[in-house]
């Protein structure tokens, strides 16, 4: 990480304040590489974070411009953000599964809905760590959390016929994908693509939380142990077994296809002023 | 010359009543005068009635509130019951008989009848014209606004049929002569 | 000759000016273009979606973006990320809409975004009466937000013409003080029609005392001086300045931290800025105060107008009388309250909430009374009745369902 790290990071935030065994840096890792692999330079990208682990963790860990929303509204300040920026600029947030499938999911919505530019990789540790381990919206069934003291019994949003990538789909997304944070050059790839795509492209990766979700669903504090128990629960998509919850790959790329917020919203504002410009005020 | 005028509208709606005290504050601010005009909100419609606040003046205007009328445009008997006891003595009524049936004999103010609806329908085969002829009522007998700038006034706000509605204005003018 | 003073009194007109009869909602939108807001985030609330309309219609022609948010707390945000980015933005609502603010509300004031808020208050609790006039939100335009250690800068304009004026002097402060601004108006101001008069050349707005601040860029690196200094340019990302901001404690640079030192550097910024700058935002308008009259009539907004038709009649009657209207709502202008007097707030309400804070500025041995009307405007002969009993040194009562005292 050494050379992407002076790039790109700030020293102050390296090491990171996550506990030690987090799999948070592997997502990091993976998303910096990608933005080194297409040649961004600090300035290209503006980076936004949510709170919990995922955010608080990534905040201000960018040499660039970085702003940090509160609960589940940063993609409405992105939203926003992206209007007034330049078009070339590119953002790209790290979130959490809470920030994002939970309270923040109304604006995510519609954050797709329009297309907006931005990069979102949802790092989910599987349930509501930073506050001491809860269960979330992609908690397995039957784990138990500190909420879920019998085990998780709802639903949650990754299972076949109720995954949430499909709703982001119908939405009007442009880019999807699921991974694993052990998943290396691939991820890498996948985050490429993200990127690539002027709208709205988010790429779910599921990694691993030692300190309250490794402890209480599995009794383990060892970070093989966690590492290895999510792994060998991920299978690339159409190589499913019957024990896994997560199907790893691109769920869509429709990278490009559909004009993206910012742009149309600059496009018909400037069409209306070619037509109206000249009527005035009132 | 007096501080302010105040004149109030009110009956049911879609009669037009804040379109009404929408162009008497358009002539206001065209006679260069100052201008407010309270409309009815939601709880006053539900209520029953709708109604118009105009208050006009030279100087800057404080209160919105037409609490003594110079003149009251009652297009219906519960606006009327409503809002008659607000009534100074130098105060006028004009009402359209054709709604407000039952006038009181009570009040120390002047109480003039104008059948616009009736007039509208003779003249023009329609109702429609019906509040240009009160327009015609009001402009003779408020001091204060001036003939032609009302007509004006009218047309802006009203943008079709100009000769129907300039000549319902003349004959509510003539009416109250 | 009257005592009639009017601090800075904006909304200066001249004849010559371009005049409409139009609402407060026009009003507020022709002075937001005219002030430079290029982003309007908006969900439709009655009685402010006709601004939302309004903007819908004017910024497009003038290059700028409006924008129709999932919800209000969407809304405010949106209109958070477009100042971020470094436009001047607005957003509107009433009550309802602006209890959900408080989320973004903190994280604009903690993060020091310029941006203008207006509230067109009608009946409440919750949706209330919607086409109403009202004064809930006196205190909730205070402490819009949870965790306290911040000021707020509230003004309440009083007609359309001021409305006009107090828009394009939120921008101006909201810049300035890098906060913010709400403007607390009613339905009356928004709804309500108006001669109103808007100026079209440079002359003309500065006749009117107009002032304009254009949006600068911080340059870094810190981002938030423990200073209580004004004129310090807001973070706007996409500038390469390496900007931070977040809804943590920051560090001078923007960096997240959790120490009661950093917290309280902040923090003294976000109440002292403004705190010791308040004669910049300072407005008020009073009647024979000078006089030191018995009975002082304090009102904002709306029903101000009626109780100056009232307070007026009544001097001229020979009453001991003088009015107070604070036209800057906070900081509190507690200045103003410096006689022993018999004080009466007038409010849009039935619980009486300005009324406490003239309690807490008035001098030992004032009385403080309160006469509350909500969803119509107090009446002339209304408070006539009033000023008479109290200048008589009788106790206000109650008239069930029409008035409310205390």
């Amino acid at each position: 990480m050494d050379y992407l790290a002076t790039k790109y990071l700030r020293s102050r935030k390296i090491p990171s304040s996550a506990c030690s065994g987090c799999g948070l840096g592997q997502c990091h890792k993976a998303l910096v590489k990608a933005i080194d692999d297409l040649g961004y330079e600090r300035n290209d990208i503006i980076w936004g974070t949510s709170i919990g682990c995922a955010g608080r963790q990534t905040f201000a860990t960018w040499k660039g411009d970085s702003f940090a929303g509160t609960h589940g509204r940063v993609y409405a300040i992105a939203r926003g953000l992206r209007l007034a920026l330049a078009p070339e600029k590119r953002l790209v947030l790290t979130v959490g599964d809470g920030d994002a499938f939970g309270i923040g999911f109304n604006h995510l919505l519609h954050a797709v809905r329009t297309n907006a530019q931005m990069t979102v990789m949802v790092c989910d540790n599987l349930g509501y760590q930073s506050t001491g381990g809860q269960y979330g919206w992609t908690t397995p069934p039957g784990v138990v959390t500190d909420s879920s003291p019998y085990g998780m019994f709802e639903p949650n949003w990754v299972q076949p016929g109720r995954d949430v990538l499909m709703i982001l789909k119908e939405a009007g997304a442009t880019f999807l994908a699921r991974h694993v944070s052990m998943d290396g050059g691939v991820l890498v790839e996948t985050l490429r693509k993200a990127l690539r795509n002027n709208g709205f492209s988010l790429v779910h990766v599921v990694y691993p939380c030692t300190t309250n979700f490794g402890k209480n669903a599995l009794g383990s504090r060892k970070p093989v142990d966690i590492f290895r128990w999510i792994k060998s629960h991920a299978k690339p998509l159409g190589l499913e077994k019957e024990d896994t919850i997560w199907r790893t790959g691109i769920y869509l790329d429709a990278s490009n296809s559909r004009p993206e917020f910012s742009q149309f919203m600059r496009e018909k504002v400037e069409e209306i002023r070619r037509r109206h410009g000249n009527e005035g005020a009132h | 010359m007096k501080e302010r005028t105040e004149i109030l509208a009110s009956g049911f709606g879609g009669q037009g009543v804040v379109r009404l005290g929408q162009i008497i504050g358009e002539a206001g601010v065209r006679q260069g005068l100052h201008v407010t005009m309270l409309k009815s909100h939601g709880t006053e419609m539900r209520g029953g009635y709708v109604r118009s606040q105009v208050v006009l003046s030279k100087d800057a205007i404080d209160s919105p509130i037409c609490e003594s009328p110079d003149c009251f445009i009652a297009l219906s008997g519960a606006a009327y019951g409503q809002f008659r006891h607000l009534m100074p003595k130098y105060g006028i009524i004009l009402y359209d008989p054709a709604f407000v049936e039952e006038i009181s004999q009570s009040l120390d103010c002047l109480q003039k009848a104008i059948p616009a609806k009736e007039l509208s329908s003779k003249n023009f085969g329609s109702p429609l014209f019906a509040n240009s002829l009160v327009l015609g009522a009001v402009a003779r007998l408020v001091g204060i606004l001036d003939k032609d700038i009302v007509v004006e006034s009218i047309l802006r706000v009203m943008p079709k049929f100009h000769d129907e509605n300039r000549r319902a204005f003349q004959i509510g003018y003539d009416y109250v002569g | 000759m009257t005592a009639e003073t009017q601090r800075d009194k904006p909304g200066k007109t001249d004849e010559t000016m371009k005049r409409y009869l139009e609402t407060g909602n026009f009003a507020v939108a022709q002075a937001a273009v005219m002030a430079g807001c290029r982003a309007f985030c908006g969900y439709p609330i009655t009685p402010a979606t006709e601004i939302a309309e309004a903007m819908s219609k004017l910024l497009p022609r003038v290059g700028g973006y409006y924008v129709q948010a999932e919800d209000e707390t969407a809304a405010m945000h949106l209109a958070i990320g477009a100042s971020l980015g470094g436009m001047k933005s607005m957003t509107a609502t009433s009550g309802p809409g602006f209890i959900l603010y408080a989320d973004p509300y903190g994280w604009a004031i903690g993060c020091e975004v310029p941006l203008v808020v207006l509230n067109a208050q009608r009946v409440g609790p919750v949706s209330g009466i919607t086409g109403a006039p009202g004064q809930g939100e006196f205190y909730l335009s205070r402490y819009v937000t949870q965790g306290g250690n911040f000021e707020t800068i509230v003004l309440a304009p009083g007609t359309a013409q001021e409305a006009f004026a107090l828009t394009i002097e939120a921008f101006y402060l909201s810049e300035r003080f890098r906060t913010p601004v709400t403007i607390l108006a009613d339905q009356l101001i928004t709804d309500g029609w108006e001669d109103l008069s808007i100026p079209e050349t440079e002359e003309e707005k500065r006749l009117m005392g107009l002032k304009f601040f254009e949006r600068r860029a911080h340059p870094g690196p810190k981002f938030y001086p423990p200073t209580d200094e004004i004129d310090v340019p807001p973070v706007v990302l996409g500038m390469g300045a390496g900007a931070l901001c977040s809804d943590w404690t920051p560090t001078e640079e923007g960096y997240d931290i959790e120490t009661v030192e950093a917290q309280h550097k902040h923090a003294y910024r976000l109440i002292y800025k403004i705190r010791n700058h308040k004669d910049i935002i300072m407005r008020s308008e009073t009647l024979f105060l000078d006089e030191e009259p018995d009975l002082v009539v304090v009102a904002y907004g709306t029903p101000s107008r009626v109780v100056k038709t009232a307070v007026k009649r009544a001097h001229e009657r020979g009453q001991s009388i003088g009015m107070i209207r604070p036209i800057s709502l906070w900081p509190f202008p507690e200045e103003l309250f410096k006689s022993r007097a018999t004080y009466l707030s007038v409010e849009l309400n039935y619980d009486g909430q300005m009324v406490r804070e003239i309690q807490r500025a008035a001098p030992c041995g004032s009385e403080v009374h309160f006469f509350g009307k909500c969803g119509e405007l107090p009446t002339v002969s209304e408070l006539q009745e009033v000023f008479d009993k109290l200048l008589k040194g009788e106790p206000l009562q109650r008239r069930g369902w029409e008035t409310e005292a205390w």
